[in-house]
Order: C-alpha cells, then sequence, then structure tokens
C-alpha cells in the first residue's frame, strides 16, 4: 500500500471539497483497502465519511430510506425489509461473509469495483485500469460478462444492486453543488474510455442515502443466487425478481440480473413477456428465454446462458407458488 | 473422549506459532518475486530501497554469495523461471516498510520465452506380466482419460519463520512439518554443522505436505538476521503462498482397464502426464502411478508417469500425493467398467481387491481389512448401484505404517512421566495420541505424562510429519521407552524394522450421496459416509478429525478448488482466498465416521498405523460416481464445476 494522507471533516460540505482526481471518501473500507493493499488503488488522501453520511434504515410514508452507511447485516436484519423488500434483505443475506457484511456499508457496496481477476491483478494492465485491452475477453473468462461486454467484459459484484434497481430505488447524491437525486438504474453505466467506472458518480461526489419507493403489499420478491460454492463468494449468476399480481394476471414484473453484465442488468424483454400475461410455466419459460436473448457468451462463459435462464425460471415460480408467500 | 493436549492453549490464544515468536529488536522481512514467467536479471538496483529510513538490509543476487537451490538454480538466480519466483529480500523494522521498500527495488528483467503447457521429461515406468496378452485375454476393455487439475495447499498458517543467531548458532522460529529437514537442509546451505542450526516447532496451522521440505524463505531470513545483527521474522502471504511454495500437480490420466465377463481384471494400462512446474522441488514423491499398481489384483500391468516442465511454481507433496490424482482416474473408471460389465460396482471391487503388495511381492500384514471396509460402507449407506445420487470408491495408501529412523527418551519417576521426541505436532495431534501411548504402557493417566516435542536442540531425532507415518513410526518407539524407563526410570530406544516378509499399508472406502440440480448445475452433497483401516484407532477423537478434515479438503478439490493459469502472461489468476475457493461450513455435508479400530499387530506392537491421508483419497472418485448415478453423466475431469453439469 501506498502511503496517504487521511482527513476526518466536519460536514459533508468540507468532505466534498476535499473530494476530487486523487482522494477518495471511505467508510467501511472492504472494497477501497483491498484495492489499495492489491496495488489497484493508490489514493494520495483518503476522506473519512463514517460519522457524516446517514446511517440507518427509516420506513416513510413514501418509502423507505437507507442511509449509504447502514450495513448489509442492519439490512439482511430489518423487519421491514425481509416484510415488504424481500428480494433485498435475500441479497444481503447472501453477499460476502458475516464478518464483512457487518463492516460493508450500502453505499460501498453499489461503488465496489468488478472483482475480474484481471482487473485485481496489479501486474496486469487492463482496459479498466487505463490499459489498451481487455485480456478476459479471450482469455480465462467464465466469470465474465453476457451483456453489455466491450471493452471492458468484468461484471458487477454485487448482489444488493439488482435488488435494489428491481424495487426502483432511487438515490441521493451530494456533489459541490448541493443535493441531487436520480434513478438507481440510471446510476449504474456501462464504462466507457473517458469513464472506466460503472457509475456516473463525479469525483467529486458523495452517495447519501437511498430511498425504495412503497410496494402494495400485494408485492412479492426474492433473489436467487448461483455461486461456485454455498456461501462467501460472488455471483455467477444472480436474479432479483419483484412481481405484482391482479388476479392470475402479472400486474407488476422487474426481473433485474446480477453476474453477468458490468452493471446491474435489466432484462426489459422478459419483464415485457410477463407484463399482463397470465402466470404459469409456459409464460415463464418464455420470460426466461427472453432474458438470455441478448446474451453474448465468451469462451468460458457459457453456462451462464442456461444458468440465468433456469434461475429466472425458478425465481418465477418460486414467487407464484401458493404454498410460498414469499414477498 | 480424550481431547488434545493443546486445545486449551489453541483456543485461548497462548499456542504460539512462527509469527508468535518476539525478539527485542525484531525485524520483518519481505520477498521480492519475479513479475515474469520467465526472465533474465539485467541489473538490479537496490540503492533506492536500502536508503528508507527503517530498512536494514537488501539481499539479492548482486550482493549475496550463491546458494544452490532446486537442482541447477540458486537461491537467488538470475533466471527466473516462473511468476513468484524469489528476485530480492529486505528487512526492515515493520512488515509495511518491508513492503515499501521492495516497491523501491529497481529491476531490469529480459523476458524470455515461457511455456505453461510444460515440456515431457524422462517417464517412470513399472510394468508386471504382459499387457498385450491381458488385453486380449479381456472380454471388455474400457478406455477412458481423466484430467486432474492444479490444487493449492492453502493451510490457514503461511509458510514462514523467526530467524535469530546467538554467535555462529542459528535458531529458527518455522512453521515446518519437518524439523529435521529443515535443520539439515539450512545448515547444508548455510555451511555450517546440523548441530549449529536449532529448529523449533512449538505449534503450526498446517502443512498438508507443503511444509514438508526447506524453502528459500528460511535461509533468506537466516541470512538476513545475519547481515543485520538482528532476529528476523519473514513469514508469506497469501499470494506468495500460492505461487511459490507448492501446490498438488495436475494430472491427465490415460487408461485401459481390462476384465473378463466374471469381472476378472486381466490388464491395467496407464499413461499419466503431470505438471510439475519450474522446478523438482524435493520431498515425497507424487507417486500417482502407485494406486494403479496395488489396489486390485491384476497379472498384467503397464503404468507409467512423465513429469511436465512449464513456467509454473513447483509441484510438491499435498496430502497423499499422487493417489488423490490417481484414485479419481482409476476408482471412475471401476464405475464405468462396472457398469459395462453389469456388475455391482462394490460387488466388482469385492471380487478385485489386492491382499498382497504386488508391487514388493508380499502379502499385506492386514489383507482383508480393506474387504471390512468396503463392506461397512456399503451396509452403512445401504449401498444399491440403482440408488440415484449415491457413489462409492475404496482406496488404499502404500504408506501410514512408519519406519525407522526415530528416536524417543522417556523418564519415569513419582508417578509422572516426561517424554522428549524430535516430531512436531503438524496440527493431527500427535502430542496427544503419543502421550497415551506412554500413559496406557505406565499405567498412568494421561495428566501425568509431560511431553516435549517440535525442538532439534535434544538430538532426539524424530522423522518429518508425511505418509500419515508419526503415530506408527514413534508409537512403538516410546512403548519400547516407556517399557525400559518403566524398570530404570530412563529409557530410551530406537525405531525397530518394519517385518521384511510383510507390506503394511492403509486402506478404506467411501460412499457420497448427493443430489444435482441440472438446470443450475448445483450440486449439494447431503452425506459422505467413510471407513478406513488405520489399525489400532489410539484417539478416537484424533482420527475422527482426520476423517472429518480430509473428507472436507477433498470436496474442495472435487468441486471447487482449481488453480487458474492464464496461459498466455503466465500468472495464476486466483493466488488467493476469495477466487481460490475452499470449501466453508455450508459446503460440508454430514460426514459419518464408521472406521473400526483393527490393531495391525504385526505392523508394529502398538498395532496402530495412520489416517492424517488416507480420508482425502477416495472422496472426489465417489463423488464423480454419485453424480453419474443421479445425472447418467459421466464427468472425468476436476473440478466439477456446475459449468460441467448444467443442461
Amino acid at each position: 500500500m501506498k502511503p496517504f494522507e487521511y482527513t476526518t471533516p466536519n460536514t459533508i460540505e468540507q468532505a466534498v471539497a476535499a473530494l476530487g482526481p486523487g482522494t477518495r471518501a471511505f467508510a467501511g473500507g472492504t472494497d477501497l483497502l483491498t484495492l489499495m493493499k492489491a496495488d489497484i488503488a493508490a489514493p494520495e488522501r483518503l476522506v473519512n465519511v463514517k460519522t457524516l453520511l446517514p446511517r440507518g434504515i427509516e420506513a416513510r410514508p413514501d418509502g423507505l430510506e437507507i442511509g449509504a452507511l447502514t450495513t448489509l447485516a442492519e439490512i439482511e436484519q430489518h423487519p421491514v425489509i425481509a416484510q415488504c423488500y424481500g428480494a433485498l434483505a435475500q441479497a444481503a443475506a447472501l453477499a460476502a461473509s458475516p464478518q464483512i457484511r457487518n463492516l460493508a456499508t450500502v453505499g460501498g457496496n453499489l461503488l465496489q469495483r468488478p472483482r475480474c481477476w484481471y482487473y485485481r491483478n496489479a501486474r496486469i494492465n487492463c482496459w479498466l485500469k487505463d490499459g489498451a485491452d481487455c485480456p478476459a475477453r479471450d482469455g480465462e473468462n467464465r466469470n465474465h460478462a453476457l451483456y453489455g461486454g466491450g471493452p471492458c467484459y468484468a461484471v458487477h459484484p454485487s448482489d444488493l444492486a439488482s435488488a435494489l434497481v428491481a424495487f426502483d430505488a432511487a438515490l441521493w447524491l451530494h456533489g459541490r453543488g448541493g443535493e441531487r437525486t436520480l434513478e438507481l438504474a440510471d446510476f449504474f453505466a456501462l464504462p466507457v474510455a473517458e469513464r472506466r467506472t460503472e457509475t456516473v458518480l463525479a469525483a467529486d461526489q458523495l452517495l447519501l442515502r437511498l430511498r425504495l419507493p412503497p410496494h402494495p403489499p400485494e408485492t412479492r420478491s426474492c433473489y436467487l443466487k448461483a455461486m461456485d460454492r454455498k456461501a462467501w463468494a460472488f455471483a455467477l449468476a444472480g436474479v432479483a425478481c419483484v412481481l405484482r399480481l391482479s388476479g392470475d394476471k402479472i400486474a407488476h414484473a422487474r426481473i433485474v440480473l446480477s453476474g453477468v453484465a458490468p452493471i446491474p442488468w435489466r432484462a426489459a424483454a422478459a419483464e415485457r413477456e410477463l407484463q399482463g400475461a397470465v402466470a404459469g410455466p409456459d409464460r415463464f419459460a418464455a420470460a426466461a428465454e427472453a432474458a438470455v436473448q441478448e446474451a453474448a457468451p465468451l469462451r468460458h462463459n457459457g453456462y451462464k446462458v442456461p444458468l440465468t435462464k433456469a434461475l429466472v425460471r425458478q425465481a418465477l415460480t418460486a414467487l407464484t407458488n401458493p404454498a410460498c408467500n414469499s414477498k | 473422549m480424550t481431547t488434545r493436549l493443546e486445545g486449551r492453549a489453541k483456543v485461548t490464544g497462548a499456542a504460539r506459532y512462527a509469527a508468535d515468536a518476539r525478539f527485542p529488536g525484531l525485524l520483518y522481512a519481505r520477498i521480492l518475486r519475479s513479475p515474469h514467467a520467465h526472465a533474465r536479471i539485467r541489473r538490479i538496483e537496490t540503492s533506492r530501497a536500502e536508503r528508507l529510513g527503517g530498512v536494514h538490509a537488501v539481499l539479492s543476487s548482486a550482493n549475496s554469495p550463491r546458494i544452490g537451490w532446486y537442482e541447477e538454480s540458486a537461491l537467488f538466480d538470475r533466471t527466473l523461471r516462473f511468476i513468484g519466483d524469489e528476485v530480492a529480500a529486505v528487512a526492515a523494522e515493520s512488515e509495511e516498510l518491508a513492503e515499501d521498500a521492495v516497491r523501491l527495488i529497481e529491476v531490469q528483467y529480459e523476458p524470455l520465452a515461457f511455456d505453461m503447457r510444460g515440456a515431457p521429461a524422462e517417464p517412470k515406468t513399472e510394468q508386471r506380466g504382459d499387457l498385450a496378452r491381458g488385453l486380449r485375454e479381456a472380454d471388455v476393455v474400457l478406455e477412458a482419460a481423466y484430467r486432474t487439475q492444479t490444487a493449492l495447499h492453502n493451510a490457514l498458517e503461511p509458510h514462514g519463520c523467526t530467524a535469530l543467531w546467538h554467535g555462529d548458532h542459528l535458531v529458527v522460529h518455522e512453521s515446518t512439518q519437518g524439523i529435521f529437514a529443515v535443520r539439515d537442509e539450512v545448515a547444508e546451505k548455510l555451511g555450517l554443522s546440523p548441530q549449529k542450526v536449532r529448529v523449533i516447532t512449538e505449534h503450526m496451522g498446517g502443512g498438508f505436505g507443503a511444509k514438508q521440505i526447506a524453502w528459500k524463505h528460511t535461509v533468506i531470513a537466516a541470512l538476513l538476521a545475519q547481515r543485520t545483527g538482528r532476529p528476523v521474522q519473514l513469514m508469506l502471504e497469501r499470494s506468495a503462498e500460492n505461487l511459490a511454495v507448492g501446490n498438488r500437480n495436475a494430472t491427465e490420466q490415460a487408461l485401459r482397464l481390462g476384465a473378463k465377463r466374471d469381472g476378472t481384471l486381466t490388464a491395467i494400462d496407464v499413461r499419466i502426464r503431470f505438471e510439475q512446474g519450474a522446478y523438482s522441488a524435493g520431498g515425497e514423491a507424487s507417486d500417482v502411478i502407485g494406486t494403479y499398481l496395488t489396489l486390485y489384483r491384476c497379472a498384467n500391468v503397464r503404468a507409467e508417469q512423465r513429469p511436465l516442465r512449464s513456467n509454473a511454481g513447483p509441484a510438491v507433496a499435498f496430502r497423499a500425493p499422487g493417489y488423490a490424482e490417481g484414485n479419481f482416474a482409476l476408482e471412475s473408471a471401476i464405475d464405468e467398467l462396472a457398469e459395462r460389465l453389469k456388475i455391482d460396482a462394490v460387488e466388482l471391487r469385492l471380487r478385485n481387491y489386492a491382499t498382497r503388495d504386488q508391487r514388493e511381492d508380499k502379502p499385506f500384514t492386514a489383507p482383508q481389512s480393506l474387504r471390512r471396509c468396503i463392506t461397512r460402507v456399503a451396509e452403512a449407506c445401504e449401498w444399491t448401484h440403482q440408488r440415484s445420487g449415491l457413489g462409492f470408491a475404496a482406496h488404499d495408501w502404500a504408506a501410514g505404517g512408519g519406519w525407522p529412523p526415530a528416536e524417543a527418551e522417556v523418564e519415569f519417576r513419582d508417578g509422572a512421566a516426561r517424554v522428549v521426541v524430535g516430531v512436531q505436532d503438524i496440527g493431527t495431534g500427535s502430542r496427544t495420541a503419543l502421550a497415551q501411548i506412554v500413559a496406557a504402557e505406565l499405567g498412568i493417566a494421561l495428566e501425568r505424562v509431560a511431553i516435549e516435542l517440535g525442538d532439534t536442540q535434544p538430538e532426539i531425532y524424530g522423522p518429518t510429519s508425511a505418509g500419515s507415518a508419526t503415530l506408527a513410526t514413534l508409537g512403538p518407539v516410546l512403548q519400547d521407552a516407556a517399557r525400559r524407563a518403566k524398570n530404570a526410570g530412563r529409557g530410551r530406544a530406537v525405531r525397530a524394522d518394519n517385518p521384511k516378509d510383510k507390506s503394511i499399508r492403509t486402506c478404506g472406502a467411501q460412499a457420497v450421496e448427493l443430489a444435482v440440480d441440472r438446470d443450475t448445475g448445483e450440486v449439494s452433497v447431503k452425506r459422505v459416509v467413510a471407513a478406513h483401516d488405520c489399525g489400532r484407532i489410539v484417539n478416537p477423537l484424533l482420527q475422527s478429525s482426520q476423517v472429518i478434515g480430509g473428507i472436507t479438503q477433498a470436496l474442495g478439490y472435487a468441486l471447487s478448488e482449481h488453480r487458474v493459469v492464464d496461459p498466455r502472461l503466465g500468472e495464476v489468476l486466483n493466488a488467493n482466498l476469495e477466487e481460490y475457493k475452499v470449501p466453508t461450513l455450508a459446503d460440508i455435508p454430514e460426514i459419518v465416521n464408521l472406521s473400526e479400530s483393527m490393531p495391525d499387530e504385526e505392523a508394529n506392537a502398538t498395532g496402530a498405523k495412520g489416517c492424517g491421508e488416507p480420508p482425502i483419497i477416495p472422496t472426489a472418485a465417489a463423488l464423480a460416481n454419485a453424480i453419474y448415478s443421479a445425472t447418467g453423466v459421466r464427468i472425468r475431469e476436476l473440478p466439477i464445476t456446475r459449468d460441467k453439469l448444467i443442461r
């Protein structure tokens, strides 16, 4: 790790003023410190925001507000989230390990960098680190992207991000011009040459809080995750599914995929298959098929196509199974 | 139930490991490693690192004596043969400073062509009978090829040591499974008499074979300590651990099995290639052909193994080296053959298991113990090959019987014993089991036995913890020494030879029950049932620990562990515990240990044999056989990740 300066400002405004190129905000540190220790990130200055940003979960008439410093463990264990936003609680419970969930914040979770093993190796100058090319494209790419790949084929590592997008979350950012809000779905953006990150967050902005809109009580949701082992692994593929039925018809459907694209990937074609349709196995199979229609597998990640299909089908089946009243 | 003598010290944190050694003036060292899979060093410039405050020494080929290492190579060679090969080392006042200093070393490399696939070296071949005739006599010939991956040991405690000099005497607190092996090797490299080197291993956090030889870090720490006049601690980081200090060799095994209609094996033919990496590291050899030559009775056998030299880190012994790899292929193939013959897979094993050592041409001391293990496991899992998701495998292991040399000393007065042996407790509980043998012989309570081990100073030689041999090597010596002490107050004994006309082995069987979701490719292991012949069981709790630990490690080998290399870059992509996936608690199924105490009176006076390695051997094959049973898909390559099973 390279030496760096560490400051603890007194206000958010001071923190924002201190931010900029070469400076990073520091909270749970579960991603940033590993990047620094591995020589992937080498900030000159860390701005401690642990005492500045909001932490906690508040149920309000206009939805649920989650402070950026709220830990994954707090999200996993919150009764309102478990009851009304089940997919989010499940995504939190399936992320990382209990030790990490006790430290990691939801803000950091959304901003974490990819786990791509080329990106995480300091000796390899991949495109995401301002190199010329992506070595994963023609390399060892079993963990890599099916969608949105090129120039970068790394996948977004967050489980929570997909669940939050599936609940139509919005977020608040604080920059030099004060606060602004935007849809979480618009916050994530495929990396491009002039912005080699997975979000539109500027170097001098802080993520303050998230808001989940209220969902009618009949809303059901779940998060399914496939890993290389039973726990403590990033998703090979994950599916966040939010569903609302009206009689036997699907009134609302959101399907967002993890582990298959550089950002949480909304399966819009699958949602279209479901919207207004009668819930049932054939329709679910069609939705699963639609979810992978645009998949562009690489040499070693072709298995993610049937895997994603299976997870979408299993999620839809679980949510409409009368024996299961998962919300 | 007798628990570990050191259990309390371990769970309270009182137990001291290599990294816990603290001395006044202690310095910390770090190693600069090659970023190239193959390169020549043109120039090393260390002055910037040396000028950094708190840095006490920088060592490289530019300023240290040439000390031979790995066949023709050297401690700091100018030619580097894998990413992770040692280039230079730094001693500084903190680990962080040492890391900073390593960054300041400037090296000009001349990259050379490299080969991650490997060039074949000379084969080792063993044969008996007439293979061509065996194949002609067969009614069915099964031909199949299997592959196993490179696996990494990932002991929780990395390699490392703390070295300090007292005048011209060197003391090393080392995490090693061979204190005498390290002592002798380090003394030789430094040009010292072995008596001037003392190696201490009070406790260690796992070795699994990777710590059975002396590695470069110990000599580097000793040289840095010598140069600075201060004690030096050098512990490896996880990445170095996974690049440079050993792995289980990947294999390709092409085999033919010939059998008559009644199941009689008439021919075994196997050609094996295994990845040795850039160097031959020494220690226990990977005898992949071993089990092909011994597990089953067969008159016509040809077995060949050929190492491949590549620009990757060197392979070294890993818990049952060779046998874990060979057994996966052979025991998968036996199931495939059983299906072709329409003979029950367990029945086929019972018809063919060997009762003599065909390699040495002598009978086993316990010729029927394998039958006992097979039938016991088959009964417990209500074996029938029609049951979906149930798989079976048997195994043998050439070691476990112990051997000379070894010695021990016992003092006995006022109803209490003091025991001195020269082994280390690798973590299996050797300390406890050996003390139990003395207590039993003297007829005193275990609490009345004080055992000292893990120190070369008393000059009482003990063997390396390898070959599942510690208990069977030292148990009889201690029994003998205790008997002498009972009469004379003090007794010293040495290990007697094993019987000349018999062969000692260990063996066993396991069954795996699992379910496969073909839609997601997910394997869920429900239960593993195991029975292993380890002679007399001295401590059932410790024996169970070995069975549970071995099967857990084997499940990782079978399902999720795989060193991934990019052959274009020569890079190991997952030299960490994030992407190299060892099993978590959630991955470990119910493990039923049915091992019985089966005293092997002909093996040695205690009747005990080892059980450290056997439990890791048959799990992968039993699991692959269970997957076939569940899905009809035969997987011939480890690890069995979901991409191989998904529909």
